[in-house]
């Protein structure tokens, strides 16, 4: 068993990851910011809304997922542990012997790939990061980028060493030639596995987002579509989901929507589908009111964006399918026994987690009381740090009045700047604590040299055009969704149901949404009505209809090679949008 | 003209033995009149280490020294958001909302001479650069940037330079600097990096104990810089 300082250590000094990770989370934190603030202004406190009242009904919430659920067709199994969930994929799988798996955190948690392939199944990761860390055997080192850790040249050797025949690293070519290997096996696939985003109680619909179109291909499988959730992740309504995907993809990517929002209604004809929903230990966590909220969470991974022990450690030192802030807090809560206790102690607690966290769990506190625990059950702090804390803590309340216990303080500081201080040549250690009662001199105010610093720029205030037409088709266009006067030749020609201004959203339905078709066009030219075009996402509710719907926000894409945007995956790059009747 | 008691917290009295009487030279020539309080330490130390038990023992003589008193200036923003935030959750009910009664007095040093009436008056001067470091506990559990900033926009020739990624942690975290030496230099190495390319020599924060942290990797990593607490920096900029 190592622990979170010795894989740090290791992560810092062999892979130095901040060099990745800084200016990438730097950007992505301000890049996020930005979105958030196009609003709607009340977005975050939505979402945190519809996802406290979740966790306050979350079992009357499922009855009702339950019932709806089976009104469609598909099925509801309840996985108390991972080992039975995994039992049940294993028996709706059936006689299914190659499996297409998108991306799902849970399914991480329940190691479900790995059991799967023990048990003979052939697994495909269909994501172009997991397909990466699935060549790599380390696992995710992020919840929504899960390769990140991972530059261009190392990504290309490892495909080079799967025997790719690769003489570049652009990243375009690597995540295109992943694209086809998903795609081929795609198509001779048995069944698919996705997770998703949040179950609707209410209308037995799932919305789960994506920007490649694996899960595209995974959800509408002709025989067979397992979706493998965690118990949380239920809402009551579709306004409910709508409240948290209009925080998700900003607070994740920096993306207003994602690419495709699937809302699954009734599976397409001939395609079986279940869902199964895994509690192992979130019931435990729902009792403990200390606790209860994290289960809010939607994994958007803002908190580990935001975190600078993340930044400098990198996700692959948490050991945990879950890292960053949310990892310290829920590895622990959901392993008890196992070796996450000095997670929670793997944060400066500078509260940065809990200031983006749009659904508002107090992750500080949380960390605070876990190391509480974690002391309490003896998890943490050997006998001789327990020694030292009792005589700090008599040390500090002797009646002896302040000059003594500033004397005492003195006497501790200097105990601790010696653990400072490099203990042996070998450390690196550069810090030395410094000397009490310095002399300061004022000469050094007027001794300052220029200033160097390269601080973020932040984009000027936009002025946005007053027709919502007009605002969708800025951001439409921001995406490469371009708008002629007629559909291109051969384009596969839809009508919207409705569209979203400040994402440049189209809102398809129908029951269901062929996304195969869509997928397989070259290009996609959609009609739309501008008086059906809605300000934010939330706006959309009156419009999903009862069954299938698709919301597309710009064609697909990848970011998943150091956060470079390769735009086209799975699916057509040319989206057309005629706005009909047109908008002078 | 109003009575305060003051807080010297423990490493401060440690590590600046001088940062009590420039706290005090400042609420003077605000014109109040000034209590040290015989406390020592708000418990930070064992309850961030998860020691609660400890970290009780320990606030418990804090909160007595400072029953008495009305408004506690307490010259560092982490020790106050500790006293207010989390040590009354440190008691059951009823005894924690008689200790909470207490710690709502508490108020961080920034944050009181910000509303002080006299601050206008105070005719303050000092030229020259400073960075600021504003503490993350000051920043997200105190929301005293605003104050900070209005402070030291009295000081008249100082120029204030905020470093890139302001919002970051420089690392300190209290013992995360002990127990997770290789990650606490990775975050400071940051932040020295950001605060060096501001161009001062002088950085000043709410918050002594980051600077302590700051300053004891400046001269290693090769950064000129030298820490000063808000209080230091108001009673020079008082002469």
């Amino acid at each position: 068993m190592t622990s979170f300082r010795d894989r740090a250590r290791r992560e810092i000094a062999r892979e130095h990851r901040s060099a990745v990770l800084q200016p990438i989370m730097r950007k992505l934190v301000v890049d996020s910011r930005a979105i958030l603030a196009r609003g709607p202004a009340d977005a975050r406190d939505r979402a945190a809304a519809a996802r406290a009242d979740a966790v306050d009904r979350l079992e009357e919430l499922h009855r009702r997922l339950r019932e709806q659920l089976a009104l469609r067709g598909v099925g509801y199994h309840r996985a108390a542990t991972a080992a039975e969930a995994v039992d049940i994929i294993r028996r709706l799988l059936g006689d299914a012997r190659r499996v297409a798996k998108s991306k799902s955190m849970v399914a991480e948690e329940i190691a479900l790939t790995p059991n799967l392939r023990a048990a003979g199944v052939d697994v495909l990761e269909t994501d172009i990061g997991e397909y990466i860390v699935d060549l790599e055997g380390r696992g995710p080192s992020h919840i929504t980028a899960p390769a990140i850790h991972l530059n261009r040249a190392r990504i290309r050797d490892l495909l080079a060493r799967a025997g790719a025949p690769l003489d570049t690293d652009d990243p375009v070519v690597l995540s295109q030639y992943i694209r086809d290997v998903v795609a081929r096996y795609v198509q001779d696939s048995d069944a698919a596995i996705t997770g998703t985003n949040t179950a609707i109680a209410s209308s037995g619909r799932l919305a789960i987002v994506e920007n490649e179109g694996n899960v595209a291909l995974g959800v509408s499988h002709p025989r067979k579509h397992i979706i493998v959730t965690g118990l949380e992740k239920v809402v009551a309504d579709e306004a409910g989901a709508l409240a948290v995907l209009q925080v998700l993809a900003p607070s994740a990517t920096a993306q207003p929507l994602t690419a495709f929002t699937h809302i699954l209604g009734s599976p397409p004809p001939g395609q079986e589908r279940h869902v199964v929903v895994v509690d192992n230990g979130r019931s435990r966590i729902l009792a403990d009111p200390r606790y209860r909220d994290v289960l809010r969470c939607i994994r958007c991974g803002a908190c580990m964006n935001a975190c600078p022990v993340y930044r400098a450690a990198g996700g692959l030192a948490y050991a945990s399918p879950y890292m960053g802030p949310i990892g310290a807090v829920i590895s622990p809560l959901l392993w008890p026994h196992g070796d996450h206790a000095d997670l929670p102690f793997a944060s400066t607690l500078c509260c940065a987690c809990t200031e983006v966290c749009p659904v508002g769990i107090p992750l500080h506190r949380m960390l605070l009381d876990l190391r509480a625990d974690a002391v309490e059950r003896g998890a943490v702090g050997g006998r001789a740090e327990r020694a030292a804390w009792r005589a700090w803590a008599a040390a500090f309340s002797l009646p002896t009045g302040a000059r003594a216990a500033a004397a005492l303080a003195r006497l501790g500081l200097r105990g601790g700047g010696r653990l400072l201080r490099p203990l042996s040549a070998r450390r690196a250690d550069p810090r030395v604590l410094p000397e009490p009662a310095e002399p300061h001199d004022p000469a050094l105010l007027a001794a300052a040299g220029p200033d160097r610093s390269e601080r973020p720029r932040t984009a000027p205030a936009e002025v946005l055009p007053p027709a919502p037409a007009d605002r969708f088709r800025l951001r439409a266009g921001e995406l490469g969704v371009t708008f002629p006067s007629a559909a291109p030749a051969s384009a596969l020609e839809l009508t919207a149901a409705a569209a979203v201004a400040s994402t440049g959203s189209v809102l398809l339905t129908g029951s269901p949404v062929d996304r195969r078709a869509l997928l397989a066009a070259t290009a996609v030219a959609l009609r739309l009505d501008p008086a059906t075009i809605v300000e934010h996402p939330a706006g959309l509710e009156p419009y999903l209809g009862r069954d299938d719907a698709l919301i597309l926000t710009g064609p697909s894409r990848t970011a998943d090679i150091e956060k470079v945007i390769v735009r086209g995956i799975h699916g057509s790059q040319e989206y057309a949008v005629l706005l009909e009747p047109p908008v002078a | 003209m109003a009575s305060v008691a003051l807080f010297d917290p423990c490493y401060l009295q440690a590590l600046r033995p001088g940062d009590a009487g420039d706290a005090r030279r400042v609420l003077e020539a605000l014109g109040d009149t000034v209590t040290l309080i015989d406390g020592r330490c708000c418990g930070q130390p064992a309850f961030n280490s998860g020691f609660r038990r400890e970290a009780r023992t320990v606030g418990r003589q804090l909160l007595k020294a400072a029953r008495t008193h009305s408004t506690i200036v307490t010259t560092s923003g982490s020790c106050t958001a500790m006293v207010r935030h989390y040590l009354p959750g440190l008691w059951s009910p009823p005894r924690d909302a008689a200790a909470a009664s207490i710690a709502s007095r508490f108020v961080d040093f920034a944050s009181y001479v910000a509303r002080h009436p006299g601050l206008g008056r105070l005719g303050l001067r000092l030229p020259g650069v400073v960075a600021l470091h504003e503490s993350c506990h000051s920043r997200r559990e105190l929301h005293a940037s605003a104050a900070i900033t209005a402070i030291l926009s009295h000081i008249d020739g100082l120029e204030v330079r905020e470093p890139a990624f302001a919002e970051e942690c420089c690392g300190f975290g209290g013992t995360f600097a002990v127990k997770q030496p290789e990650t606490s230099v990775e975050i400071m190495r940051a932040k020295l990096e950001a605060l060096g390319a501001t161009g001062a020599r002088v950085v000043v924060s709410p918050d002594y104990s980051c600077l302590a942290h700051l300053q004891s990797g400046a001269e290693g990593l090769g950064v000129q810089l030298e820490a000063w607490t808000l209080p230091e920096l108001l009673a020079k900029a008082l002469a």
